[in-house]
């Protein structure tokens, strides 16, 4: 091929990839990069239920009456397969705004894809670094979640509030673990909570005894749980009471799921576990719509996931009703939802979108709840 | 002192489970000189039936369902066989795809929650130590089902012909040794001492999708720690891949701790004389 005609081609493909501009009457294109398989699949199921049952509601229209049409992809709880499948809906389905990838390490492999091709990620992830301004990739990605900051602030706060001074940390070997720790380290003095000790675990320990052990011997006070496995939770509240480890237990966000609550026995009634509201058990008047819609769609709600991914796909239908009339691009998806505030959502909290703000949701959108009968109860 | 005692007390029980996970291997690779490494799977699927079925039928069942897995491993052995396929990494291979199909297959069915039952709340004192009857129930099955297995292939004539299906299949043969029953037996029992792991991890700690892969690896590293050869040495491999890690979870920060029954296992592997016999699978 000649040099001029490759780079004709070359150019032709990078516009195409880069700027998906669409006619005002044409479906507006969404990707939805998810983790459907893979150790994440916990969150990512949820959230992909949650949008399939918003958007069967809508009927595939916003508020606004845009068509819009989403494409999902598998992003297997892996970063390489997350930037893989962000490049592949970027160039096969031709999407202004894509929702996901479901973790933080996918979104921040990702990230580098998503400036390149300038389309904007809304991610339903916690992790603090994904909207890190020191990023090259920032003005591409949104949260659609609390940040883990957040989370570890507002359950330290009511561990606090307990009177608790000695706390032990249980938290699962990865990203999530391991940041929560960290910050509960640097929150925890400032609120009057020192951390005797921490133990952890990889996801697929069969015996936790040795850990709870360690942080009996510790003399914790109370256990948090920094844990997104609900197996593993349920584990360790189990090998807890095998060793009279006999302390107030709380736990992050990552095990606010059905699944958790139904799996502790009665003696873990009061078990706190802050949580993203509380859609499967004390639902606000939002909350209960969304989850109305899931049980139309044949699912039951399970946590918070379904919460993140709605979150997102909201934000997304926001900025597009917000462009009404106008050419709809990655770019200008990107720059709307920088000014995006107080939009149609099912969650709880006020949620501002800025230049300076990409996290968008925080403690506002939290609740603490109690475990009593196999329930997540918001404790009012 | 009174804690060492406990970490170590705790380490073996732990154990137990690693050592019935590893107990099938080590028998599969007396008969056939391969790895099954759907294991964790079977695990995973029986732990699946007997969570989402209450009483004693959901065991059987779940256990059924861990041998049709196996069965199904089976079949792939035979058919491998049948196309001219003599190469045991290739059994080994094909059943880790077994394992992840079997994942997804509960994922699907099942989603992503977690399978978890409540084992009676009885706990006894050992010396001060604190422990689950649960944890002792386990070990007692483990040691159960690793001295039948040993008496089984060293001691019966079923077991002379499973190792001389292993050492010369055709010599077997011309022996009028069944060696492919033989070898589709071994599978489907591999599979159900699977299952019966999978049982032990639903009462004992709980379990999802994604454990195939770590309880496989955890019953691998168990099985070639002392000699995969013998069932005895898998259980003494588990209880001491246990310790290793309750060890390393109570002393060492978890930086090291994570790290430490890798270490561990390599460190026996590259300087005990059991790590040639792994090696070269430790027969008598």
């Amino acid at each position: 091929m000649r040099g001029w005609t490759r780079d004709f081609f070359v150019a032709l493909a990078a516009i195409s990839l880069a700027t998906p501009a669409l006619a005002e009457d044409g479906p507006v294109r969404i990707g939805a990069v998810l983790s459907l398989s893979g150790p994440a699949a916990v969150f990512g199921i949820p959230e992909r239920d949650a949008i399939q049952a918003v958007v069967a509601h809508f009927d595939s229209t916003t508020k606004a009456g845009r068509k819009f049409e989403i494409s999902y992809y598998d992003d297997k709880s892996n970063p390489t397969d997350a930037v893989r499948a962000v490049t592949q809906v970027a160039s096969a389905d031709k999407v202004v705004a894509i929702i996901g990838p479901s973790t933080g390490s996918g979104i921040l492999a990702a990230g580098p894809v998503a400036q390149r091709l300038t389309i904007p990620l809304i991610g339903p992830a916690g992790t603090l670094a994904i909207t890190d301004p020191k990023n090259e990739f920032y003005p591409w990605i949104f949260r659609a979640a609390p940040s883990d900051a957040s989370d570890v602030g507002a359950i330290l706060q009511d561990i606090a509030k307990n009177k608790v001074t000695k706390l032990g940390i249980f938290y699962q070997e990865d990203a999530y673990g391991k940041t929560g720790v960290d910050l509960a380290r640097e929150v925890g003095p400032k609120l009057g909570v020192e951390i005797v000790e921490t133990a952890s675990s990889p996801y697929t320990a069969t015996d936790l005894t040795a850990q709870a052990t360690k942080l009996r011997n510790a003399g914790a006070q109370a256990v948090f749980l920094q844990v997104s496995i609900a197996a593993l939770g349920s584990s360790f509240v189990k090998a807890a009471r095998q060793v009279g480890l006999d302390v107030p237990t709380y736990a992050n966000a990552g095990l606010a799921q059905r699944s958790f609550a139904e799996n502790v026995g009665p003696e873990l009634n009061g078990l706190r576990v802050l949580s993203i509201g509380n859609l499967p058990y004390d639902p606000t008047p939002g909350e209960a719509e969304l989850a109305k819609m899931l049980e139309a769609a044949g699912k039951k709600p399970q946590g918070w996931g379904e919460l993140t991914g709605v979150n997102a796909l909201m934000a997304a239908l926001g900025a597009i009703d917000a462009q009404k009339g106008k050419e709809i691009t990655g770019q200008s998806m990107r720059d709307t939802l920088e000014t995006l505030c107080d939009f149609e959502k099912y969650s709880r909290g006020k949620v501002c979108y800025s230049a300076k703000d990409h996290d968008g949701w925080h403690e506002d959108s939290l609740v603490v709840t109690e475990v009593h009968d196999k329930q997540l109860r918001t404790i009012k | 002192m009174l804690t060492f005692a406990e970490y170590l007390l705790r380490g073996t029980l732990a154990g137990a489970v690693y050592a019935l996970l590893a107990a099938p291997m080590s028998m599969l690779f007396a008969t056939v000189r391969t790895i099954d490494f759907a294991i964790g799977g079977y695990a995973l699927a029986a732990a699946a039936v007997a969570a989402s079925i209450d009483g004693p039928q959901g065991l059987v069942l779940a256990l059924a369902t861990a041998a049709a897995c196996a069965g199904l491993m089976a079949l792939i052995f035979v058919a491998l066989k049948r196309f001219g396929c003599d190469d045991g990494i290739v059994y080994a291979l094909a059943s880790f795809g077994l394992a992840t199909a079997i994942a997804s297959v509960v994922l699907w069915s099942w989603g992503a929650k977690s399978f978890v039952r409540d084992s009676n709340a009885v706990f006894w004192s050992i010396g001060g130590i604190r422990v689950a009857q649960q944890g002792l129930f386990n070990l007692g099955v483990a040691t159960a089902v690793v001295v039948a297995l040993h008496l089984v292939l060293q001691h019966t004539s079923l077991g002379r012909m499973m190792r001389a299906s292993a050492v010369n299949a055709v010599g077997a043969s011309l022996a009028a040794v069944p060696v492919q029953a033989i070898q589709t037996g071994v599978y489907i029992v591999g599979g159900l001492l699977g299952g019966l792991a999978g049982l032990l991890v639903l009462y004992s700690a709980g379990l999802d999708f994604s454990a195939p892969l770590g309880l496989t690896l955890s019953g691998f590293g168990a099985a070639i720690l002392f000699g995969i050869g013998s069932p005895v040495r898998c259980l003494f491999g588990g209880i001491a891949m246990g310790i290793a890690q309750a060890m390393a979870s109570g002393y060492f920060s978890e930086a090291v701790s994570a790290m430490t029954p890798f270490l561990f296992i390599m460190v026996v592997l590259s300087v005990g004389r059991s790590g040639a016999e792994a090696l070269a699978g430790g027969r008598p």
